[in-house]
């Protein structure tokens, strides 16, 4: 259906005139210069050497690449992508029901929810992640609530933990998920739904046969604005996980910072680059797919 | 902490932007005839260790509008540093990297002249073996990495580094994000000296290393004593400053100097050879060194501090505190860390290396 509706959109053989090209130039020089340079720039890095002092020097190498093949590294990226991965789950499951219940809404209702889901946002996320470390430490609220209920007989170690880190990805991701999947329910032919119905379908059957089809472009959408960042991620996770559960993102900074070896950061970040690529092609593919099936 | 600086970091231009620059003014702020600086001052400084109010006093007093960037290694400011990515105009490096910035010929020489307050700075601090003779670096505040315990929840006595990383203190320790630092402690426990960092003995001290850290839960040089206050853990190896601010607000927290040894940083204001501000870059440091000014930095980060016309000033309870002010022959005894050159990158790698593979 979204395939023969783009084909029809564009005229067949129509040439960009110098009108667009001129449209277009504020993001192609934006682009050009925050985006093509910075990469090449990360790419010339990533192949060069360095000194005693951590100061780049431009004589080609492919030490770095062969280096972030140690298996340190790639449990590393693997434990960065599982984290990454089970918070993105978990975003489409409490994501899901709530982008569902704001777009079935009354459109006044709906611009109230839409609001309270970005409400959020006007905090800085670094205000948000530390009032969790308030909230989560020893001493913290969490505990000290469970305690007088006596729920718990001692405080549970919840900070700087697997479980922090998580929490603190969903937490801020979570937004970049209901909306997608918002936009596409706010679209949901109605009609479709109760097709389904008189076809004979149950509100399950019709729930994963036509609703979950016709969002999944939403939930595509949201699973890439949640994995790609959460991946890289680094001040999350270094203010709560505490630096015991390194995550890629975590050691790509110490490379440009304290450890002095930007060459082999730029590496780093070059593979985690192709990893976007991949996971961008491997979810556009899925958008597809039902197409096909 | 090093994320709030990269939030500052990004709103800065914007706040630069809805200032406007002003021309420079010319009341006679210098002390070369003839030259005039602009009002600004880019100051990039350890995170937690310079007091807004000091640097709020200066500008309301010398008119010089102070923007600070901050940092929590020195490998992490000299990267910067050297990669040109800032002009800044006065930087506070530790005595090793004094000495590294100084072989690399990175910094502008001190103008005594310019220093009218440098004799508060008590005589021992005036010609350490990085700088003799102070000629680039001015020492700004000393201290000690040590032991702090919350003795209501560690009952067995923590006298060194090997009382502090056993089994049974796993997840409950907090220890400096440093690779200098933690390699420098197991150099310790192995009586090598901590100077004597070469390939042979960086494989000595491996295995202890591969033992330690995996007991770690938290890694912050920024405000190690967050943790421990908030009680997510019971112990760690943290800057003497941050342990003396937890024992005085309260006693539970002891500091224990390592019985395999300790040793003494000093860290230095010292300006960069492209600073564009030279002069104003004196000013503030001949402003730190006055007494009632020093005395207020100790106030808020009680450090050792070598301005002894300020460590006059200090009430009895400061002096008192054994993290800020422990015993001189304990202090006699210490060595500091020299610049190791091309050693340094191997600590790194070693501690990174170990860390991503602790787990």
């Amino acid at each position: 259906m979204a395939d023969s509706l783009q084909g029809g959109s564009v005229p067949p053989g129509q040439q960009a005139g110098w009108r667009s090209w001129l449209l277009l130039s504020p993001l192609l020089v934006w682009l050009g210069l925050f985006v093509l340079l910075p990469t090449l720039l990360l790419v010339l890095t990533s192949f060069s050497r360095r000194d005693d002092m951590g100061r780049v020097i431009y004589s080609f190498t492919l030490d770095n690449y062969l280096r972030c093949f140690d298996a340190t590294w790639l449990s590393i990226f693997g434990s960065s992508i599982l984290y990454a991965l089970v918070a993105t789950v978990i975003c489409v499951l409490v994501g899901y029901p709530a982008a569902y219940t704001i777009g079935r809404a009354s459109p006044k209702n709906r611009r109230i929810l839409l609001t309270l889901v970005m409400v959020p946002f006007w905090t800085s996320f670094l205000i948000r992640t530390y009032a969790w470390i308030s909230i989560l430490s020893q001493e913290g609220l969490a505990n000290s609530l469970l305690l007088s209920a006596h729920m718990i007989p001692t405080p549970i170690g919840m900070m700087y933990t697997p479980f922090a880190i998580v929490l603190g990805l969903v937490y801020n991701y979570l937004p970049f998920m209901i909306l997608p999947i918002y936009t596409s329910v706010e679209k949901l032919d109605n009609s479709l739904i109760e097709a389904a119905y008189d076809l004979g379908a149950g509100p399950l059957r019709a729930f994963s046969s036509v609703i979950i089809p016709l969002t999944r472009p939403g939930i595509a959408a949201g699973a890439l604005l949640v994995f790609v960042p959460a991946i890289a991620m680094y001040a999350i996770t270094t203010l709560m996980g505490g630096g015991s559960n390194p995550t890629i993102g975590e050691v790509i900074q110490n490379q440009f910072t304290r450890a002095r070896n930007q060459p082999f950061g730029a590496a780093l970040g070059v593979l985690l680059m192709l990893l976007f690529l991949v996971t961008f092609l491997l979810l556009g593919r899925k958008k597809s797919s039902p197409h096909a099936a | 902490m090093k994320t709030i600086r990269h939030l500052i970091l990004a709103l800065l231009p914007w706040a630069l932007v809805a200032c406007g620059s002003k021309p420079a003014s010319t009341t006679g702020n210098s002390d070369v005839p003839g030259s005039q600086e602009e009002k600004k001052l880019n100051l990039y400084c350890w995170s937690e260790y310079i007091p807004q109010s000091v640097i709020d006093d200066f500008s309301k007093e010398t008119g010089i509008k102070v923007s600070v960037e901050n940092y929590s290694s020195n490998e992490e400011m000299v990267t910067k540093l050297l990669a040109g990515g800032g002009k800044y105009d006065l930087i506070q490096p530790s005595e090793y990297t004094v000495e590294a910035l100084i072989r690399e010929n990175q910094l502008l020489p001190i103008n005594p002249a310019a220093l009218s307050n440098l004799a508060n700075i008590s005589s021992e601090f005036r010609n350490m073996p990085y700088d003799a003779g102070n000629k680039f670096s001015t020492p700004y505040m000393a201290g000690f990495v040590g032991i702090c315990v919350n003795t209501d929840k560690v009952k067995t006595p923590v006298k060194g580094f090997t009382d502090v990383f056993t089994p049974n203190h796993k997840g409950r320790i907090v220890v400096l994000d440093d690779a200098r630092e933690i390699t420098s402690w197991a150099f310790a426990t192995e009586k090598l000296g901590i100077n004597d960092v070469t390939p042979e003995n960086l494989e000595k001290v491996k295995p202890i290393l591969k033992k330690w850290l995996p007991l770690v839960k938290v890694y912050d040089s920024d405000s190690p004593k967050t943790s421990l206050k908030n009680g997510d853990v019971d112990l760690g190896v943290i800057w003497s400053g941050e342990a003396a601010l937890l024992y005085r607000d309260d006693k539970k927290f002891a500091f224990v100097l390592p019985s395999e040894g300790s040793h003494l940083f000093v860290d230095n204001l010292a300006i960069p050879k492209m600073a564009a501000h030279p002069q104003n870059a004196h000013l503030f440091i001949n402003y730190i060194l006055r007494p009632e000014v020093s005395r207020k930095i100790s106030e808020a980060f009680p450090y050792y501090n070598p301005n002894s016309a300020a460590r006059a000033l200090l009430t009895n309870e400061e002096i008192a505190n054994p993290a800020s002010y422990p015993p001189a022959q304990d202090i006699n005894r210490m060595q500091t860390f020299r610049d190791l050159g091309k050693q340094a990158a191997a600590i790194d790698e070693l501690i990174t290396q170990i860390k991503a593979g602790g787990k």
